[in-house]
């Protein structure tokens, strides 16, 4: 379709018929002047995103935070790996211990290089999830739990369990925090499952 | 013919974004937990080029892959945000793994309706961009404020874009102490879903997987063939 028929939808839904009310005894049309749709002009990055909670969580400080979104994904790597590997490992030195390679077997750089190009990775052959247990960043749901995905790769070890609030000296307080889970399940959003799939509204 | 509804940022919507920028004790080291995308970054937070989520996943029709697009998140109910006309959302396509992008989607409102272009190769890569609407122009929708989804269909696209539920869940309060130095224990079990009850402004498209172009093995090496995509908020110079 050319944009000529747009416009022509265009004037065709300006054009507005209604009674005369003054000296005419006859119906007049009144037509509005034409409306052209103009898309015209250059549009200039402010954000961008590909993988859901990248930028907040590696990104240090709000300089690092507004660079991170007009750099270009084949760029990214290069520009934010080393911070936030550096990142990374300062949030598991907090707690006095350094990362252990995850369930994915991803060394630190790996994965902070993996995660540094922010993009989505998305099969159009094959089952579409986050993490689904077999399958793997394939794409993301509307119920994919992304930030315990998240939380898992980036603290939970070669097991995924790691920093779950266990008490393995059994002192009676947990040996690290728990920050493979918030806590939150996908269980109270229920999509449909036909187009546009997302729900209607609160309030509406 | 359609009123556009003046835009505003409701309140919660500014309380949270100041929370979530609260710089915590722990490690001086910033926000360094996760909320999605929304309100990454000092320059997008409260705008309208605020990108909350990409959704990509397989359709009910399993040869189309459907696409979500969600900005200006942590809408109460009620709250009578709007797309803004400066602000064109480009979904980009990468087919071959070099991270540049190979073919666009485009969506920008005008009057009430949002216009869709492509998937197309752009002419240009990169922080800029334009819109080729004399040849690239595929469909529109009506934009949906209300309970109603109004959806279209056009060259085997389907279109929708309007005000839907914020699908996306997390305990961000508890965020929020953690990297305030107020939460040793970590999370809670349960947590709360911080963004129950918020809307978001949603733009859904749905293409068949023969639009969207090539694929190449999966970089994480799991021999999956896949493309990669991400969304971008572009304002007009």
């Amino acid at each position: 379709m050319k944009l000529n028929n747009l416009k022509n939808i265009f004037v065709a839904l300006t054009i507005v018929i209604g009674l005369t009310s003054c000296s005419s005894d006859d119906d007049a049309i009144v037509i509005d002047p034409p409306v052209v749709v103009d898309f015209s002009g250059t549009f200039s990055q402010e954000d961008q995103m590909g993988r859901p909670g990248i930028n907040t969580v590696f990104s240090a400080t709000p300089d690092i935070e507004n660079s991170f979104n007009v750099t270009i994904p084949s760029q990214q790597g290069a520009a934010f790996q080393s911070l936030f590997e550096t990142q990374l490992a300062g949030l598991h030195g907090a707690f006095g211990v350094s990362y252990e390679n995850n369930i994915l077997g991803l060394d630190i750089t790996t994965l902070t290089t993996v995660l540094a190009s922010d993009v989505l990775q998305v099969a159009p052959g094959a089952p579409t999830t986050y993490f689904d247990g077999t399958n793997v960043l394939t794409g993301r749901t509307l119920t994919d739990d992304v930030i315990d995905v998240s939380l898992i790769l980036l603290f939970g070890g070669q097991n995924g369990d790691r920093f779950n609030g266990q008490d393995l000296d059994g002192d009676g307080t947990p040996d690290l925090p728990i920050l493979v889970t918030d806590g939150v399940s996908g269980s109270g959003e229920t999509p449909s499952s036909t187009f546009p799939y997302l729900e209607t509204p609160h309030g509406s | 013919m359609y009123c556009r509804k003046h835009l505003k940022l409701n309140k919660m919507n500014k309380i949270r974004k100041t929370n979530l920028f609260i710089i915590g004790g722990l490690l001086s080291l910033g926000v360094v937990f996760m909320a999605a995308d929304h309100i990454d970054a000092p320059a997008v937070v409260g705008t309208t080029a605020d990108i909350t989520d990409l959704y990509a996943f397989e359709g009910a029709d399993p040869d189309n892959t459907v696409f979500v697009a969600n900005v200006q998140g942590l809408l109460a109910p009620g709250s009578s945000a709007s797309f803004d006309e400066n602000v064109l959302v480009e979904i980009n396509i990468d087919n071959d793994g070099d991270l540049v992008e190979d073919l666009v989607i485009q969506a920008i409102p005008r009057d009430g309706i949002m216009y869709f272009f492509g998937p197309y190769a752009p002419s240009q890569t990169g922080l800029n961009s334009t819109i080729d609407e004399d040849t690239q122009y595929l469909g529109q929708v009506v934009i949906s404020s209300g309970s109603s989804a109004t959806t279209s269909e056009a060259n085997g696209i389907s279109y929708f874009a309007g005000l839907r539920e914020d699908p996306f869940f997390f305990d961000s309060s508890q965020f929020n102490a953690i990297i305030g130095g107020m939460a040793s224990g970590g999370f809670n079990n349960p947590g709360n879903d911080d963004f129950d009850g918020t809307n978001v402004l949603s733009i859904v498209v749905e293409v068949p997987n023969s639009l969207l172009g090539g694929t190449f093995s999966h970089p994480a090496g799991t021999g999956v063939e896949v493309f990669n995509t991400w969304a971008e908020a572009k304002r007009k110079q």
